[in-house]
């Protein structure tokens, strides 16, 4: 009894954020007739929203003229996709060998009793989150945290809580 | 020592087109174009020894001449650059420091294979390596070392797309790698067929590491027998390896094939973190077993790494002090290989997390002498996992108790933790 079927899914997009779905069918017009670009399609949604919507996984669909169920495999299968609200600062702290024998624990924690966050929860003010992630390849810079794509390191705990003094300062 | 693939990273603004022709970069491509056939290259890189610096140690000429025999048209070169071996970050100083010489070597290996299009991947995470290496390949373009007729050289064309992951181990294996490619979920695919024959969208395909292209140039310019003096025996060439973990000076170190691991940890590392006693390293990435300080003096390369039971892997050496408890070093590698599973085979996608829960309860204090060997027996099981992934997923733990068995038999007879990482009082999952 498929009785959900074509219900919609719950929206998770803010008041102001529908008309952004213009902004990411134009950023799809580039890549409609790519093969393969479903990652890149994904990326800019993030980039529209912070994060990839409901909304956003049909649009691509249609756009690409893929089933909306290969969209959201896609999604779901990459760590870099946010299916909420995403921080504007996302902290990746580095969780594996090197890392976590020369430090990593301290810091994670240092920036979680910090923030007063837990992993993958975004701060009151939309500024921050943490994860905790897999290799980021750089440990040579262990323990290592990545700022989006800024790469941090090493850390411990003082220089974790320096990072996001810096960090809360470009806010200011 | 001369360098082969790190030659150029102390040159100012070596990444860009100018610093890097000023270094006689493009220069090889010119002799290929000008004085070669694509089987010649094919021959030379194969007499080279040059072989997948991926981990994989296949040969490469013989892999350009497999694609370059398949009739099926366009051929592709793929430049693997998903670099997430844990342990490991050679391919994101190359990617950061000298995208030219990586983009010469696939430039190189097209013309070997009659390849006319080619993608560059580059892990989602490598931020710094997506800007130099597009930069790159923007100013290939400009200077006519990608499009049309490269180099004035009639026929020749090869077209780069450049593409990045969005995190996900997995991908770095290649057929995996040519699903993301492709836009879809980074599940590998049956092989047979191989990618010399069926690759990114079925077609013939040359996928490389980022360092095993960087080679090419230099071989073209020096000659197999250069190549081959650089490293010791049969393992000819250079490696770019890397040290982390409890070494005083973790980072990249270009040399022979073959080095010691005593030579890269003392004499380039600094040897171990404040001095203190080495309890054994790992050769290779989070996949290699590893070994205990009776086998420092045993050659980082393919064929002594397998007689010792273990693998050379990436040459992500990481370096364990008496800090390090190797119950807990093995439960993180288990962590990674079951978040990194991608779920598709059962072996794997259960495997994996049983390894976990029995790391755990060893940890915990819970742990029977009979849990190891039931990590041997889930070894063999995960055995027939569909891909590397979970071929090797278990190797680290089971050889952790292999070369550490006292210690995992310390917390299980007598709830002692000699390093002092496992408190036993904890009988929730660790953090």
């Amino acid at each position: 009894m498929a009785i959900h079927a074509g219900a919609p899914r719950r929206s998770t997009l803010a008041p102001g954020d529908h008309a952004k779905l213009d902004d990411l069918r134009a950023r799809l017009a580039d890549l409609k007739d790519e093969p393969g670009a479903t990652l890149e399609a994904l990326y800019a949604a993030q980039a529209v929203f912070s994060y990839v919507p409901p909304e956003a996984v049909t649009m691509i669909a249609e756009e690409l003229r893929l089933p909306e169920s290969e969209v959201f495999g896609v999604l779901t299968f990459y760590t870099m996709f946010h299916r909420k609200p995403s921080a504007k600062y996302v902290l990746r702290v580095c969780r594996d060998l090197s890392c976590h024998i020369s430090g990593a624990p301290a810091v994670l924690k240092a920036l979680n009793d910090e923030l007063g966050t837990r992993v993958s929860e975004v701060t009151e003010d939309g500024l921050f989150e943490t994860e905790s992630v897999s290799c980021l390849g750089l440990c040579d810079l262990q323990p290592a945290v990545m700022v989006n794509l800024e790469q941090h390191g090493p850390l411990d705990a003082e220089k974790a809580r320096g990072l996001l003094a810096d960090l809360r300062a470009r806010e200011a | 020592m001369e360098l082969v693939v790190t030659k150029n990273f102390g040159n100012p603004q070596s990444w860009t087109l100018e610093s890097y022709r000023k270094a006689g970069g493009y220069q090889a491509l010119e002799k290929v174009l000008n004085e070669m056939t694509p089987e010649d290259v094919s021959e030379l890189v194969k007499e080279s020894g040059l072989s997948g610096r991926g981990g994989a140690f296949f040969p490469t000429g013989l892999k350009w001449q497999f694609v370059r025999s398949d009739p099926k048209t366009p051929r592709y070169v793929v430049i693997n650059g998903d670099e997430s071996e844990p342990g490991t970050y050679v391919n994101r100083y190359s990617l950061e420091l000298d995208p030219h010489l990586m983009l010469e070597g696939m430039l190189i290996a097209a013309y070997a294979c009659n390849a006319t299009l080619g993608y560059v991947y580059i892990r989602g995470e490598y931020g710094l390596a997506h800007e130099r290496t597009q930069a790159a390949i923007r100013e290939a373009y400009e200077a006519g070392y990608l499009g049309q007729n490269i180099m004035g050289k009639e026929g020749f064309s090869f077209e780069v797309t450049f593409r990045r992951g969005a995190g996900a181990y997995i991908v770095g294996e290649e057929t995996a790698l040519f699903n993301s490619l492709e836009g879809k979920r980074g599940n590998p695919r049956y092989k047979p067929p191989f990618p010399t024959n069926v690759g990114v969208w079925g077609l013939p395909t040359a996928i490389n590491n980022v360092e095993t292209l960087s080679a090419a140039p230099a071989i073209i310019e020096n000659g197999t027998e250069w190549f081959q003096n650089l490293g010791h025996g049969e393992a000819t060439g250079t490696k770019m390896y890397c040290l982390s973990g409890r070494v005083a000076k973790p980072g990249v170190h270009e040399l022979p094939l073959g080095t010691t691991a005593r030579e890269l940890i003392y004499d380039y590392g600094g040897g171990v973190l404040d001095g203190r006693p080495l309890k054994g390293f790992k050769p290779g990435g989070a996949s290699s077993a590893a070994l205990g300080p009776e086998h420092l003096d045993a050659a980082l390369e393919p064929r002594s790494m397998a007689a010792l039971g273990t693998i050379m892997g990436t040459g992500g050496v990481v370096v364990y002090d008496d800090t390090v408890c190797m119950v807990d070093a093995a439960y993180r590698d288990a962590l990674f290989f079951e978040e990194e599973s991608c779920g598709f085979c059962i072996p794997c996608r259960e495997g994996a997390p049983n390894l976990v829960q029995i790391c755990e309860r060893i940890m915990h204090g819970q742990g029977t002498l009979d849990d190891l060997d039931l990590l041997e027996d889930l070894g063999a099981s995960m055995m027939a996992s569909f891909c590397g992934l979970g071929q090797f997923a278990h190797q680290p733990v089971r050889g952790a108790v292999r070369a550490f068995r006292d210690e995992f038999e310390a917390h299980i007879r007598d709830r002692h933790c000699e390093a002092g990482v496992c408190q036993f009082a904890n009988n929730g999952r660790l953090a």
